[in-house]
């Protein structure tokens, strides 16, 4: 059986599970509502434009907060990662810091900066923030020592050194950072939403909760697992693309 | 060196099995759930016959000469949609003081309760903003930041106001926050306005916000109803304890309908982390008796019907609920019976008009 | 000579350790400034003095070693239900090609799902109590441990292979001999993620389910009462509790596989 034909036996297996579940009722339709229910729930939302609007603002929020979190983690995790006095004075400090879940704190960005944008947009760029950092710092220090004194025997200076040797090689683990930066921002973006919102995805799940609709939470996981598909899919081409000059190390 | 390792693995495996299997408790343990917690998220109702009844120990106190039973409350911050998921896993007997939309709610989405007391009806809703966000109506909502409790009777009432008022939850914007969160953010000045009840009465004494509006001097259908309910099947399990516990319960409603214990009501609700004064001043000119009645009546009845309708008009549930097959007034009746209280309360009509006089509208409070 | 060679050895001991006192200290001193000029309002952010005393009063009495104790049982608890299950489902996943191809998909497809987007769905199925808690903290934990043991188990080396196949190992013989050990420093890595995504999971499981003894409900109780000092002094006991986390499964990893490498 071809590989993507095998891919979907089990998923199709569990769904017809699901759905003789619901017909016969196994399961009372409180834990598991019917198949067709969630697509009500999802056709439902997509009708009234809500699901369009709440999933715009989703994706606008990580947007945001990615943006700023990675262009701050670029430049942080450059600075420590090309400046041992830097790193020896800010890495144990961000280290300590780094070690709290960004969920944690929303409360004390809810104080300071309140329940908006500014809460969510804000813990979205320090949830991408700190891998991003990681991934350049680690980039950095995974520089062939060949390749810098490659770039001191042809004397270059500081600037050259870093944007024609040490960056190009530091690529593939400041994609990695990149990566999980997007991944961690998504993560923390529902969490945020879930936490105090007015719309977005999150808002729309934790809606289903205070209302007992399940099958309206079911749907919006859906909705997340196909953008959570897609995002990762995008930044998979454009890593591939990226990286397709990049010979590897020897 | 391989042996240890599989036996460390099996171990662990084993453990985790082992840590997984539940206690099995010899006791029965009665476990009762109220959809609320009170100031600073102390675990105390305040408000209505519940609250008496928990802050008196009157269940406790009819099963005192019971070893083998224990009671057990839970108090949710999560309030009626928290207290919802605990019936639903299986958690909670007995779900005291859920409001009328939770309660709609669980019903329309299969859980299986009987309703077998009412705790309170007619309570009065505040409307709080911020001093200088000029809403001096309720028609100034508009466009405004509100938050909104979404899922409990709140949610429910205030619907209701903005309804009257030609609003709609579209004309504001409505972030789902809990008690807790939004007094917090109406300090911070995050939003400005909310909903509520005796807690906001707190923060106007401070100056944080002012209380242009409660459903006081409106019609009756605008305060918020709780109900007493048993899941099925502990009801048909332990039919019996029902009974003493909805004994407990009338016993309760009795002292706390009295208007000679007026103070001493105050003083039970206090233990909530509010002062007697603003449970007084929520009271003000009104009776105990007109909220803390557990008759079944044919007002609560069609309040129930009519909540129930208003919930599938406004989208929040997706289909038609049988409200009547609902009510158990078995075991309240007998309880009632039992203690000569028949004619205590005053019994209404679907309209809201009393039918019949009630004993407790003889009772006076001591000071005046 | 040798003194100065002692100098110097203490110097480049010392050294980078005053250094990394310095960013800290220097945001102490902002700190204090801040609030000395009233720069933002009392309740945001209260002097350094007051939450040293919160501190003090919370490490004394009250019910903070309590909350600490909650939480490293929740963790630990998610954890021992999550973990062997990712080991077992990631060894299936591995070691079996058919069961990679069956099942690997729906897994992949299972992760792009937000972690969090389970939280209302396991409270409704789950209660909101510890029930619903542990299961989010095992499922957090599952992924992980799934994720390193199938790339483990999957990539056992040709050599190891062959060894089996000239050897005529059974299955079993196979798994306990073979594979397993070879997949060994893989599935430590991943029951070392499991183990901290475990903890990441539990602050939020306790922030979004219902009240309970526990860090996350101390820095709900903080951001409800307007005290930011007890904020801090949780977030500073999850800061601590983190790293003590990750600084001790890196080093029993590293431990097992010395272990295991003998």
């Amino acid at each position: 059986m071809s590989r993507h034909a095998t891919a979907f036996l089990v998923p199709a297996l569990l769904f017809g599970l699901w759905w003789a579940s619901a017909s016969e009722g196994w399961l009372p339709q409180q834990l598991l509502p019917a198949p067709m229910a969630v697509w009500d729930a999802l056709a439902d939302t997509a009708a009234s434009g809500d699901l369009w609007a709440d999933l715009l603002i989703s994706l606008q929020r990580v947007g945001e907060g990615f943006a700023l979190g990675a262009l701050a983690g670029l430049v942080f995790g450059g600075a420590i990662g090309l400046s041992r006095t830097l790193r020896t004075l800010l890495n144990p400090l961000f280290l300590l810091l780094a070690q709290i879940p960004p969920l944690a704190w929303i409360p004390l960005v809810i104080l300071a900066v309140g329940i908006d944008e500014a809460m969510k947009v804000t813990v979205i760029a320090w949830a991408s923030f700190v891998p991003v950092v990681l991934g350049v710092a680690q980039g950095i220090r995974d520089v062939p020592a060949r390749l810098r004194e490659l770039g001191r025997a042809l004397t270059f200076g500081p600037w050259d050194l870093v944007s024609r040797i040490v960056f190009p090689a530091a690529v593939p683990a400041i994609f990695t950072g990149l990566r999980e930066g997007l991944a961690n921002a998504w993560q923390t973006l529902v969490a945020a939403e879930l936490f105090a919102s007015s719309e977005g995805l999150g808002y729309l799940i934790s809606l289903g909760r205070q209302l007992f609709q399940l099958d309206l939470v079911l749907a919006m996981v859906v909705v997340l697992g196909i953008v959570g598909l897609a995002v990762n899919g995008a930044l998979a081409l454009v890593e591939r693309r990226l990286l397709r000059w990049q010979t590897i190390a020897p | 060196m391989k042996t240890p390792l599989r036996f460390a693995l099996l171990g662990f495996v084993l453990g985790t099995a082992l840590a997984t299997v539940p206690a099995l408790a010899d006791p029965l343990t009665i476990r009762i759930g109220y959809p609320g917690v009170g100031a600073d998220n102390r675990p105390f109702a305040s408000g209505d016959i519940v609250a008496v009844a928990h802050a008196g120990h009157y269940v406790e106190d009819e099963f005192a000469q019971d070893p083998d039973i224990k009671i057990e409350w839970t108090f949710f911050r999560g309030a009626g949609p928290a207290l919802n998921e605990s019936l639903a896993a299986g958690h909670l007997d007995f779900a005291a003081g859920l409001g009328d939309l939770p309660s709609i709610v669980g019903r329309a989405n299969g859980l299986k309760t009987r309703f077998i007391l009412t705790d309170k009806v007619r309570d009065t809703i505040y409307l709080a903003v911020r001093p200088n966000s000029g809403i001096k109506r309720v028609e100034d909502l508009a466009d405004h930041r509100l938050s909104e409790f979404k899922g409990t009777n709140l949610q429910l009432a205030a619907d209701k106001i903005l309804a009257a008022h030609g609003l709609s939850e579209r004309n504001a914007r409505f972030i789902n926050l809990d008690t807790g969160s939004a007094l917090a953010a109406l300090t911070a000045g995050q939003i400005d306005g909310t909903f509520g009840s005796i807690e906001l009465l707190g923060l106007r004494d401070r100056g944080i916000v002012e209380l242009p509006y409660n459903t006081k001097a409106e019609a009756v259908n605008f305060g918020r109803h709780s109900a007493f309910f048993v899941t099925e099947a502990f009801d048909q399990a332990h039919p019996a304890l029902v009974q003493r516990v909805v004994d407990a319960f009338v016993k309760a409603a009795r002292f706390g309908a009295d208007e000679a214990n007026r103070s001493a009501v105050f003083d039970l609700w206090a233990k909530a982390g509010y002062p007697p004064q603003a449970f007084a001043e929520d009271f003000e000119n009104e009776r105990l008796a007109n909220r803390l009645s557990p008759l079944i009546d044919a007002y609560v009845i069609a309040r129930y019907r009519d909540q129930a309708a208003h919930v599938r008009q406004y989208g929040l549930i997706r289909n038609d609920i049988d409200v009547d097959g609902w009510f158990e007034p078995k075991y309240l009746d007998a309880a009632l019976k039992a203690q000569n209280l028949e004619n205590f309360w005053p019994k209404y009509d679907a309209e809201g008009h009393k039918v019949t006089i009630g004993a407790v509208e003889q009772t006076q409070s001591a000071a005046r | 000579m040798s003194e100065i060679a002692v100098v110097m050895a203490a110097r480049s001991v010392w050294r980078p350790v005053l250094m990394s006192l310095v960013a800290p200290a220097l945001l102490i001193v902002l700190w204090q400034a801040i609030v000395a000029t009233h720069l933002v309002a009392p309740y945001i952010l209260p002097s350094p003095a007051t939450v040293l005393a919160r501190f003090q009063n919370e490490l004394d009495g009250g019910t903070f070693w309590g909350d600490v104790a909650a939480s490293l049982s929740r963790a630990l608890g998610g954890f021992a239900l999550g973990a062997p299950a990712g080991l077992a489902f990631g060894l299936l996943l591995g070691l079996s090609r058919l069961a990679g191809r069956l099942f690997g998909p729906i897994f992949l497809a299972y992760r792009q799902i937000a972690l969090f987007a389970w939280v209302p769905l396991l409270s409704l199925w789950f209660g909101g109590g510890e029930a619903g808690k542990l299961a989010f903290i095992a499922i957090s934990a599952f992924a992980p441990a799934t994720v390193n043991t199938w790339r483990a188990a999957a990539t056992i080396p040709a050599p190891y292979r062959e060894l089996s196949r000239a050897l005529i190992f059974g299955r079993l013989d196979h798994l306990r001999l073979i594979a397993l050990p070879s997949a060994l420093p893989g599935i430590l890595t991943g029951l070392r993620s499991a183990l901290i995504h475990a903890w990441l999971a539990t602050v939020g499981a306790e922030l979004f389910l219902d009240i309970a003894p526990g860090l996350g409900g101390r820095l709900n109780e903080g951001r409800d009462k307007f005290e930011v000092d007890l904020m801090i002094v949780a977030l500073t006991a999850l800061a601590v509790l983190g790293l003590g986390f990750s600084q001790l499964a890196a080093a029993a990893e590293r431990r097992s596989i010395r272990w295991s490498r003998r």
